[in-house]
């Protein structure tokens, strides 16, 4: 019984802690200068946010429109595909819906604004 | 409208295929009989299936009018069958003839189990088909619910 | 977004037919013993997919009230078919309904109509949402 906990802790000992992970040296490997960054929404300088607002109602409505397609299309039978059709339907719903959470923000900040007093 | 004119014809389908196993206990019950009331062995009764156009109402059948052409289903007879009865030789048996042979029905058990296990596999077909057409109806029940 | 609009229409199309499909297969699986029965197949999705024209490729216009409704969204005289299916193996009583078959239909066109039904109600309740939305 002895000799057997004995064998256990030589085993034990030879897979200790360092051998099992590979510690990455994180700082050689990584440069974060030259990661790519993403660039805040809206930055390109030119857009203005009136133009931002129309482009993304027109792809709210895009977003509908496929749903309304990918509907008729599995009521006529022409694609058996349920779960694509679904998603799409879900997605435009919740496109929609953002949007219209949005309009209700602006519309708050709006009424906000008008409240100052000068 | 159509789903209940559905759940007619499935009913129909139903009502037929217990007919069927009506006939079948009555033979298996009778394997053995060799005096009926109109003399001479049991014969064995088969049911024969004939189908019809499903119609709403006698207005329906007075236009002629008939929707999809779907059919209902009917027992239209129970007949004896025409095959002879099996004669035994069994000269012991009080109804044997001159020659020592009985005529015994021409009922096979075997045979009828078998037809039996189909009728009831058409019963819960049918069930099953009367099932799908109410769920359809009580699903239209929840539109814009 | 109109209140009654094409995709409305279709989807309640779609629901009729399917029903009219299940009255079809309710009468095959009641005469699958029934001699002489020969399987029925109820089509409408060629009626259909004319009517709707979902991609744009059939150009033509409905002028007279015989025409085939091509894209315009007509559903009123859309006419289903009802055909013998060609494929079906004949038994030795003249029937040709293979019930297992049939069930699996049954089961497609259920699931099918459910899925309808669902999407009806989802545009049904986007509509209301839109009412409903306060300010």
């Amino acid at each position: 019984m002895i000799k057997s906990i004995g064998n256990m802790q030589n085993t034990l000992k030879s897979y200790d802690m360092d051998s099992w992970s590979k510690s990455v040296d994180v700082g050689k490997e990584l440069n974060f200068k030259e990661l790519p960054s993403e660039k805040a929404i809206g930055s390109e300088g030119n857009e203005s946010f009136g133009d931002f607002l129309a482009n993304s109602i027109s792809k709210v409505n895009n977003l509908q429109q496929d749903a309304d397609f990918a509907m008729e299309k599995l009521a006529s039978g022409k694609s058996q595909n349920l779960h694509e059709t679904l998603l799409t339907v879900e997605k435009a719903e919740i496109a929609f819906k953002t949007m219209n959470q949005v309009r209700s923000k602006v519309i708050d900040a709006y009424k906000e604004i008008m409240k100052m007093q000068i | 409208m159509d789903l209940l004119k559905s759940m007619k014809i499935s009913s129909s389908g139903l009502a037929a295929n217990r007919k069927r196993v009506e006939a079948i206990s009555s033979n298996i019950a009778n394997a053995q009989t060799t005096r009926t009331a109109e003399g001479g062995p049991y014969r064995r009764k088969e049911v024969v299936f004939g189908s019809e156009p499903a119609r709403d109402s006698f207005s329906d059948i007075l236009e002629g009018e008939v929707d999809l052409d779907a059919q209902t289903v009917h027992a239209t007879e129970v007949v004896n069958s025409n095959e002879p009865p099996i004669l035994k030789y069994d000269p012991t048996h009080v109804d044997a003839n001159d020659e020592g042979y009985v005529a015994m029905p021409n009922v096979n058990v075997m045979k009828e189990m078998a037809n039996m296990i189909s009728a009831q596999r058409a019963y819960e077909a049918n069930i099953s088909a009367l099932n799908t057409s109410k769920g359809m109806a009580m699903k239209a029940l929840e539109i814009g619910r | 977004m109109k209140v009654n609009d094409k995709t409305l229409q279709a989807l309640a199309s779609g629901l009729k037919f399917r029903e009219m499909r299940q009255e079809i297969i309710s009468s095959n699986v009641a005469n699958a013993e029934t001699p002489g029965y020969k399987a029925k197949r109820l089509d409408f999705e060629s009626a259909l997919q004319r009517a709707l024209d979902v991609d744009g490729n059939m150009g033509m216009k409905a002028t007279d009230e015989k025409h085939f409704d091509v894209g315009s969204g007509g559903f009123d005289n859309l006419e289903p078919e009802v055909i013998e299916d060609p494929n079906g193996v004949v038994n030795e009583s003249g029937n040709t309904v293979n019930r297992e078959d049939e069930m699996a239909k049954m089961a497609e066109n259920k699931i099918m109509y459910d899925a309808l039904v669902q999407l009806m109600n989802k545009k049904l309740a986007l509509k209301k949402y839109i009412i409903n939305s306060e300010r």
